[in-house]
């Protein structure tokens, strides 16, 4: 094995570009993880320009063409309700999208956050949330959610409906919103842990370094320290937590969806779609397989993008 | 050993109390009220006699402050009374003493085909590595570890069933020996043989540069004498250690595929409480997961020492 320059020089006073090429060169040359990606983008692009790509709305229907198999008009055929299912796989993909983002965004700041707090403070605080941690992980996390959402949907809902009715603002009216927060918050709660020990574990380490050290003698106040120089240099191997956690949130919404209590119809989201495919696929297979086969293929691509991630970040591994 | 296992299992009740008490105050905040949502599905004319329902409030004790009623439920709870179904009246007992052996078997199962299964196919793509073998084993199991089981499920069922002729729907149960039962434990044992195959396939290429491995090839003992003898053993160690995370994936992956064939397991069971707001159905399975993953956790500490006995020397040390 031959050590490229760049891969010794991963020191901490190297600036962090040359460690980030060498990555995405080692990257380039993963062809699963390229695949991956490519299946990424695609599936991104449907995402946020879904309503310009879409031949039919989501919503309409043809009464006339129900359950038809795929024809020239409609790629993927219609539902039993005349839907174009290609329409509502592609704004399928715009749910997915939208809910991986949000939560991965929001499980990554609290994970961090508070996996900074435990790894830098440390004492009590830490043994507190490493425990919280161990509490969320040992629980069957599937069930938790579940548990969360069905339980504060109606309050939620009733919230909602008082203040339209106090207020006539329209923004209440909005029932998509409360699906979409809780499914949000209750993600983001069972999938910070491991974010936060990622985090602290790297924190330990930053927090000997003689650069902390000198911070803390310039009298720097513990906040900034932090904020300037113990977090940037601990987020590096989160980048393969997250692309790893996006494909997670991804199934996870539409696990939530198929259960019911998710994303409610008739937002089109995949795991619905599955849900609705599985009463008729003895009749209409194509209305199972379209949504099923999407969700696959971009949970494959995301597990393909994390593990070629992982080897190109940390090439000690490779091998 | 035995005041180590208590220990373990004394540090698991403040866990399982913090979840309790959280799936419990959103029952009691969130759902809403136990007897008008009992009132609710109740026919007629009963429903919604506001002084009635207070009569019954008062006696059931459910007029009390959260945190009496959060104890008085704890008590119940180790004197082994989970409480009575919101919905059918019948005790939560009885309900998950019969949904319970479907589950249980359908795991053990799972388990079982994982090992036999999953240990040798990454044993074999290891002495295999970097040739076609390898990457056909270990990208099937990167690829069934992707796909969720109630996607594997259902598209299983369609391939089955298109392709196959002359099968009836693989729905229901009729117990382990029955023909119903292979596809359901398929699914379920799918993305654990993927979690293992990969294990044991990144345990056995870090054995494989060991010194006692090249010795035991040196002198010319068998291939295959090396692999079962010298590699399998110190293999074993880091994946038995995944056995907890295969109880997560089991008790999540039972919900859909129990839901998917039609098994009254404890999956559907989940599932119908929870369509219904059956909270002391959901508090004790609930109870009843996390129970399980702990058992599993503690089950590999102990196993540890016994398949490695070096590790034996810092156990005890404990």
């Amino acid at each position: 094995m031959t050590l490229s320059p760049a891969a010794i020089e991963v020191i901490p006073d190297e600036p962090p570009v040359n460690l980030w090429r060498e990555a995405w060169r080692r990257l380039r040359r993963n062809r699963l993880a390229v695949a991956g990606l490519f299946v990424i983008a695609v599936l991104a692009l449907a995402a946020v320009f879904g309503p310009m790509l879409t031949p039919y709305d989501f919503l309409s229907q043809d009464l006339d063409a129900r359950n038809m198999g795929p024809t020239l008009a409609h790629w993927l055929g219609t539902d039993d309700l005349g839907r174009d299912v290609l329409s509502r796989v592609i704004y399928g993909a715009r749910t997915a999208f939208i809910v991986a983002v949000v939560v991965t965004a929001i499980a990554v700041v609290l994970g961090v956050a508070l996996g900074a707090v435990a790894g830098f403070i440390g004492g009590t605080l830490d043994r507190a949330i490493m425990w919280l941690t161990d509490v969320t992980m040992s629980v069957p996390n599937l069930l938790l959610v579940v548990v969360i959402n069905a339980s504060l949907k109606p309050p939620l809902a009733a919230w909602m409906d008082a203040q339209y009715q106090a207020t006539l603002n329209p923004f209440f009216r909005n029932t998509v919103l409360v699906d979409f927060v809780l499914v949000f918050g209750s993600m983001a709660l069972i999938t910070w842990p491991p974010y936060a020990r990622l985090v602290r574990a790297q924190v330990l380490s930053i927090r000997s370094r003689p650069y902390v050290t000198a911070a803390r003698a310039l009298g720097l106040p513990t906040i900034t320290i932090m904020r300037r120089y113990v977090i940037p240099n601990a987020l590096g191997p989160l980048i393969v937590s997250v692309s790893a956690g996006l494909g997670t949130a991804m199934v996870l919404e539409s696990a939530f969806s198929f259960l019911g209590v998710g994303v409610n119809p008739p937002t089109p989201s995949w795991g619905n779609m599955i849900q609705d495919g599985l009463k008729v696929w003895q009749h209409y297979p194509h209305l199972l397989a379209a949504p099923a086969l999407v969700l696959g293929l971009a949970t494959v691509a995301f597990n393909f993008l994390g593990d070629g991630l992982n080897d190109a970040l940390n090439p000690r591994g490779a091998k | 050993m035995l005041r180590y296992v208590a220990n373990r299992f004394l540090l698991w009740i403040p866990s399982v109390l913090l979840v309790l008490l959280g799936v419990y105050a959103l029952a009691f905040f969130g759902a809403g009220d136990p007897i008008k949502l009992i009132f609710l599905r109740a026919p007629g004319d009963v429903a919604y006699d506001p002084a009635r329902i207070e009569a019954i409030r008062h006696t059931a004790g459910l007029d009390r402050p959260f945190i009496v009623q959060f104890g008085s439920y704890l008590w119940n709870l180790v004197h082994g009374n989970f409480g009575n179904s919101l919905n059918s009246g019948r005790s939560v007992w009885s309900m998950i003493s019969a949904a319970a052996p479907v589950s249980f078997q359908l795991a053990v199962l799972a388990i079982l085909l994982t090992a036999l299964t999953a240990v040798p196919l990454g044993l074999i793509a290891a002495l295999n590595q970097n040739k076609r073998l390898d990457y056909t084993i270990l990208g099937s199991a990167l690829f069934l570890w992707a796909i969720p089981p109630y996607v594997a499920g259902p598209l299983l069922m369609v391939a089955i069933i298109t392709l196959v002729p002359h099968v009836s729907v693989p729905y229901g149960w009729g117990g382990i020996l029955d023909v119903r039962i292979v596809l359901p434990l398929l699914v379920l044992s799918l993305q654990p043989i993927a979690l293992i195959v990969r294990q044991t396939r990144a345990a056995v290429i870090e054995v494989l540069s060991e010194d006692f491995v090249r010795t035991a090839r040196a002198k010319g003992v068998p291939e295959i004498v090396v692999a079962l003898k010298h590699i399998l053993r110190p293999v074993l160690t880091p994946v038995v250690t995944q056995l907890g995370l295969i109880m997560i994936t089991i008790v999540n992956g039972a919900i859909f595929v129990e839901l998917v064939f039609g098994l009254p397991g404890l999956g559907r069971l989940t599932v119908t409480a929870l369509t219904n707001s059956d909270y002391p159905v959901i508090l004790a399975i609930t109870l009843i997961g996390s129970f399980l993953v702990m058992i599993s956790n503690l089950l590999v500490d102990v196993l540890y020492p016994l398949l490695d006995p070096r590790a034996a020397q810092s156990f005890r040390a404990r």
